[in-house]
Order: structure tokens, then C-alpha cells, then sequence
């Protein structure tokens, strides 16, 4: 009779503490789904031979600014000048730097297209001509991971007068091959 | 012989008499005894809500939510609710917010430990944190002091190394799923 008493109340303190223990715990489940894609990116970076950006250099969206310059007269350090009987060519140097996430593209194709038309000017992104007319590729083959020069020049002509602002945008688009 | 015969009628009137009232108050009252119990019992359920800043949780108030992250890249475009962190050379982040509800009922506990462990390994190339404690299938521990009964904020972030796929990199243009076992225990 003592013997069952203890185990009625020793089955009876198990069933509490069992209870005890499922009441003061929940669990939940968060399922999670993400689609990982490849990418690229493309950035401008000052080149030391170059100009500096004035600015947005490492961002997609950087400004060069050559400054005054002329034919003859004195150009700023990193600008690459040379005249004909017609016109001078003012250059700089910059860098395009092109990283891939998560693709097993081998290089890229890089284009580059000006933003407006400019009738008097000419303007060349790494020995090519380029205008608003169509893309111009740069590069079929374009190095991931690495600083490469494109420099920018502009030709203008002598008969452009003093003090006349040269702007215009230079549209790049780089592509995975 | 006929006081006998006058008795045995007796009798019987008397006898139907009573069955009759006997029949009639059954008829017309019923009564019943219900012997209820209840356990009053002390507990705490957790539910996942959607965070008005991050994804919108599928089966969300349950205890079993699906948060998706749709298409996710270190430089494309995201969806709304997914932010992008960190990008480095070698992994970018992607950070949704979600909200854990604890809800408790008959507790003197006044908060909560809330732990959480991956269902199975992480995917090649990824990641899982839960507000920067990295998750493995051992538990880990994200909060040790959860409030009850309201939503509390959690990032959700995916660490995706930028490598190509078999490189070390994750499979790309497929789903990636993953569950995320939480545990909430009263304090």
C-alpha cells in the first residue's frame, strides 16, 4: 500500500515537470529562399598619370574636369597635349575598373557613347571615337578586377573662342562576355 | 368477498395513481450533473510578423513563415523590403527585417531567451545571420531578454561570397532555401 502511494505521487511529479517544461518553450520555423544572380559593376578611379577625378572617383558617376587649357599655353600636370596645324588634343588618362560577383564570365565588353551630340569637337575614350550616335566599344575583352586606362581626349579646334566651356557626358556600359 | 375485491381495486387505482405522477414530472422537468475539470495551465506560443520595413512574410502570425529575398546580387536591383549592407571583394550582404512574437500566458517570467539554429548546413557560398550571430545547426543564442506579447525586430542577413558557382561561390538563377529553427524559452 505504501509502496503505491509513492509511486502514484512520483508518476504524478513526473507528468507535472513534463508539463512544466513543454509550457514554458515554443518553436517556430523561418523558412528562407533567396535567387543569387551574377553581376558586375563598374566604377572610375583616378589614374596617377591621369588627372584626378574631381570627383565620384570609386562610384560609377565621376566628374573630370580638365580646367583651362589651350594650345600653347601652360596645361595642368596630367594632361596629355599635342597640336596640329588645326586644332590640339587635350588628354588624361582614367581608369575603369570592372568587378564581377558570383558569374564565370571570363572578361567584358566595354562601350561608351557620349551623352549629347557636339558638332565642333572631337572626343576619343581610349583611342576611340566616340559620339552620341551609336555605342563605341572600347574593349571586347576587358580585364575583371583590374585598374585599366581609357584616357579621355578631347580635340578642339582653333577656331573655338577663348573661354568657351566644353561639358558633355560620357556614357559607359560595361557587359559580361 | 366483495370487501377483498374492494381492496384489490383500491389498490390498484392507487397503484395507477402513482404511476401516473411519477410519469407526469418526468415529462416536463429534466436535470443533469456535469463534472467539468480544467487544467489552467501556463505557456508561451511564438509567431513571425512581418516588419514593415523588411519582406512581407509568407504565413505570417504562424509559427511557421517563409521570408523570401526574390533575386539577390551584389550590384543589381533588390527587392523592396532587402537592403544591401556590405559589399567586399569576397561577399556582399543582403538584410531583410522580420519580427518574433512571443506571446505568454499564466508566466511570472517576464522575458524570454531566444535561440535559433539552421536546419540543416548552410548551401555552398552563404551565410545566415540573425542579428550578426552566424548561424550553424548547433544553437545559438540571438536574444537573451525578449518582452512578451509584442514584435520584436530581427535582421535576417545573407552572406554571399561573390565567387562564381563552383568556385566556392553559390549556385546562381535557382532558389536557395534554407529554414531557421527558433526556440523561445521563458526566463
Amino acid at each position: 500500500m505504501k509502496k503505491a502511494l509513492l509511486l502514484t505521487i512520483f508518476a504524478a511529479l513526473m507528468m507535472i515537470s513534463s508539463a512544466a517544461v513543454a509550457q514554458t518553450t515554443a518553436s517556430g520555423t523561418l523558412t528562407v529562399t533567396a535567387t543569387v544572380t551574377g553581376s558586375i559593376n563598374l566604377v572610375f578611379n583616378s589614374d596617377a598619370s591621369g588627372l584626378a577625378l574631381s570627383s565620384g572617383a570609386g562610384t560609377n558617376a565621376a566628374t573630370l574636369a580638365f580646367g583651362n587649357v589651350s594650345a600653347f599655353g601652360a596645361i595642368s600636370a596630367g594632361i596629355v597635349r599635342s597640336t596640329t596645324a588645326s586644332n590640339f588634343t587635350v588628354s588624361s588618362a582614367v581608369d575603369v575598373l570592372v568587378t564581377k560577383t558570383n558569374s564565370v564570365s571570363a572578361n567584358y565588353t566595354l562601350k561608351a557613347q557620349l551623352g549629347s551630340a557636339d558638332a565642333v569637337n572631337t572626343w576619343t575614350v581610349g583611342g576611340t571615337a566616340v559620339t552620341n550616335a551609336a555605342q563605341s566599344t572600347l574593349t571586347a575583352t576587358g580585364t575583371y578586377a583590374a585598374n585599366s586606362n581609357f584616357p579621355v581626349a578631347i580635340t578642339v579646334p582653333f577656331t573655338t573662342a577663348s573661354g568657351t566651356l566644353i561639358s558633355n557626358t560620357i556614357n559607359y556600359v560595361a557587359t559580361a562576355n | 368477498m366483495l370487501k377483498k375485491y374492494i381492496s384489490i381495486m383500491r389498490g390498484v387505482a392507487l397503484a395507477g395513481l402513482l404511476m401516473c405522477s411519477a410519469l407526469l414530472p418526468a415529462q416536463t422537468t429534466a436535470s443533469g450533473v456535469i463534472n467539468g475539470s480544467l487544467n489552467n495551465t501556463s505557456g508561451i506560443s511564438i509567431q513571425f510578423d512581418s516588419d514593415p520595413a523588411g519582406v512581407t512574410l509568407g504565413a505570417a502570425g504562424t509559427n511557421a513563415a517563409t521570408a523570401n529575398f526574390g533575386t539577390v546580387s551584389a550590384f543589381g536591383p533588390l527587392s523592396g523590403g532587402v537592403t544591401r549592407p556590405s559589399v567586399t571583394a569576397g561577399n556582399f550582404t543582403v538584410r531583410t527585417i522580420f519580427d518574433v512574437q512571443v506571446i505568454s500566458g499564466g508566466l511570472t517570467s517576464t522575458t524570454y531567451t531566444l535561440t535559433a539554429n539552421l536546419a540543416a548546413a548552410a548551401p555552398t557560398g552563404m551565410n545566415y545571420k540573425v542579428d550578426a550571430v552566424t548561424l550553424t545547426t548547433a544553437l545559438q543564442t540571438i536574444q537573451i531578454n525578449g518582452a512578451y506579447n509584442i514584435d520584436i525586430a530581427h535582421n535576417l542577413d545573407l552572406v554571399i561570397l561573390t565567387a562564381a558557382p563552383g568556385a566556392g561561390g553559390p549556385a546562381v538563377n535557382t532558389p536557395i532555401t534554407t529554414t531557421i529553427n527558433f526556440t523561445a524559452t521563458a526566463n
